[in-house]
């Protein structure tokens, strides 16, 4: 099997005398989207909080691109190209919409790239460029999304990750974002999106992984995890 | 005195003012520290440009950027070593630990450079204009002053560090994601609010005599202007110093110049009450 972008053997971590994730190994494509779905409390945040670098793990290993990444610092982890769009948009307030994408930018120096990813970003939501100089948190929550997601796009990433895309929007407006990863995608950046909504999730990503309880229980082709009668009935109800 | 005499003292008091209390309400207002040591940092900047000048003669004007590093320099490493060990915990224990470092540097200052009040005296002669008779010198320090924080002002609105610190203000974890190393951001901004307060003191020792004994002084009354005017930002300062010092100008002449002070603690009170986020102030940031 070829070696994925990043790849999670054996992780656990946790906060002080709780532990979420219990040995956790998985395998991201490379130029795939793949996504990590499981109900609430299941141990997805913690686990892109891990990647990330927010928290240090007790044990097991992440590897980005051959590199070990485990217990680094988030500016190291994005540094190493995987950078994480958390939950909740955590939009910068009291700064504009073209200032929060700049900071996605913080730790690049070519100046005329930047320039020039923005220009991506902004045409690939073109509400962005539309409202630039407004605070972003008075955006809708769709743009918000919108936002978030082109700061982690300015930073250059090899990986990005997602946490709960369509978490609070309406239907109408998770189409919409999800066209635009798809688009994403298609430039040959590498998605992992992670989402409680498991239809959208499975609908986007051709891999899935579902993690119960801290421990991932089912992988495959999401086509065939959509079709798997234990999540057919444990998260759409089927 | 006229109204215009006692306006414009008000206003040149003012901008001095600002100067004073912009690294301390940037330090709040970014770390949610209350940094005890803001008014030591003013006296040894201060002294600073008091013996550099005195020893060597060189323009005060000349010696503020060097004062202004060193105190750079130090409010890094001071954050950097001891502050950031703390930085998260209850504003109490920040609190404790910048008076237990105020109360070394004051009394080293005490030591090696005595309490007799200096100054740098120029005697630049006296500009008369609109029946308002103003000390050039004065004039001068006004000018660097609004200099100074307008320079500030320019660096956190538009350079990167200046978002840097914007974003570690709203929301550090999120920062972090973005690769901003938070600690260093801390260290910066800490930095940047000692080598405001050193420019601030050598702005004031061309002006006014400084003593160690005004480093209590100077800390109050930075409190007092981030009150009124708001914590945080650079306008709050300015419009919280501009507004402490013709308030104060005006109560000096009604009321006494002993008295200036309860005045402009009163009108703290009072703001406090209505207005907690001060004149300009953001809401969220009490």
């Amino acid at each position: 099997m070829a070696e994925g972008l990043l790849e999670i053997s054996g992780l656990q971590a946790g906060y002080g005398d709780v532990q979420v994730l219990w040995d956790i190994s998985l395998s991201v494509k490379r130029g795939a989207i793949t996504c990590i779905v499981g109900s609430n409390g299941a141990g997805k945040t913690t686990l892109l909080r891990t990647i990330s670098g927010l928290i240090k793990p007790r044990a097991g290993s992440i590897k980005m691109a051959g590199t070990e990444i485990a217990g680094a610092s988030p500016d190291d982890v994005l540094g190493a190209g995987v950078v994480h769009v958390p939950e909740g948009r955590r939009l910068f307030k009291g700064l504009s919409v073209r200032d929060n994408l700049l900071l996605g930018a913080y730790m690049r120096r070519d100046t005329v790239q930047v320039n020039r990813d923005l220009d991506f970003v902004m045409n690939t939501f073109p509400i962005l460029r539309e409202r630039s100089s407004q605070d972003a948190t008075t955006l809708s929550g769709g743009e918000q999304q919108m936002c978030a997601i082109g700061r982690g796009i300015m930073s250059a990433p090899k990986l990005l990750m997602i946490d709960e895309l369509s978490l609070g929007l309406a239907p109408r407006l998770v189409e919409v974002l999800s066209e635009a990863l798809t688009e994403i995608n298609g430039t040959g950046l590498s998605i992992l999106l992670v989402e409680q909504d498991v239809l959208t999730a499975l609908d986007l990503a051709s891999q899935g992984f579902v993690i119960e309880t801290g421990r991932v229980t089912i992988t495959g082709p999401s086509a065939e995890l959509a079709e798997d009668a234990r999540i057919r009935e444990a998260y759409m109800g089927l | 005195m006229g109204f215009a005499q006692i306006l414009a003292n008000g206003v040149v008091l003012g901008t001095l003012y600002a100067c004073i209390a912009i690294g301390f309400s940037l330090v709040w207002g970014v770390l949610n520290v209350i940094n005890m040591l803001h008014g030591s940092f003013i006296v040894l900047g201060g002294y600073l440009t008091y013996f550099a000048w005195a020893s060597t003669g060189i323009s005060p004007v000349i010696i503020l950027p060097v004062v202004a590093v060193a105190l750079f320099v130090l409010g890094y490493a001071l954050q950097y070593l001891f502050i950031n060990k703390v930085v998260t915990a209850p504003v109490l224990t920040t609190l404790t630990l910048t008076f237990g470092l105020d109360m070394i540097l004051y009394n080293l200052m005490t030591v090696f450079f005595t309490a007799t009040p200096r100054r740098v005296s120029l005697d630049y002669g006296r500009i008369d204009a609109l029946g308002v008779s103003m000390p050039v010198d004065r004039l001068i320090g006004m000018g660097l002053a609004l200099v100074l924080t307008g320079l500030l002002f320019l660096v956190l609105k538009t350079s990167r560090i200046g978002r840097a610190i914007v974003a570690v203000r709203m929301d550090r974890e999120a920062a972090a994601l973005m690769g901003i190393r938070v600690n260093h951001i801390y260290a910066t901004t800490f930095a940047i609010a000692a080598l405001m307060a050193g420019a601030a003191g050598a702005v004031f020792a061309m002006v006014f005599p400084v003593t160690t004994n005004l480093s209590g002084v100077f800390l109050g009354k930075a409190f007092v202007i981030c009150v009124i005017g708001g914590l945080g930002g650079v306008s709050g300062a300015l419009v919280g110093g501009l507004a402490l010092g013709i308030i104060e100008s005006f109560a000096g002449v009604i009321v006494g110049p002993q008295n200036a002070i309860t005045i402009g603690f009163l009108i703290m009170l009072f703001l406090l009450i209505v207005r907690p986020t001060g004149l300009v102030g953001v809401k969220g940031y009490e």
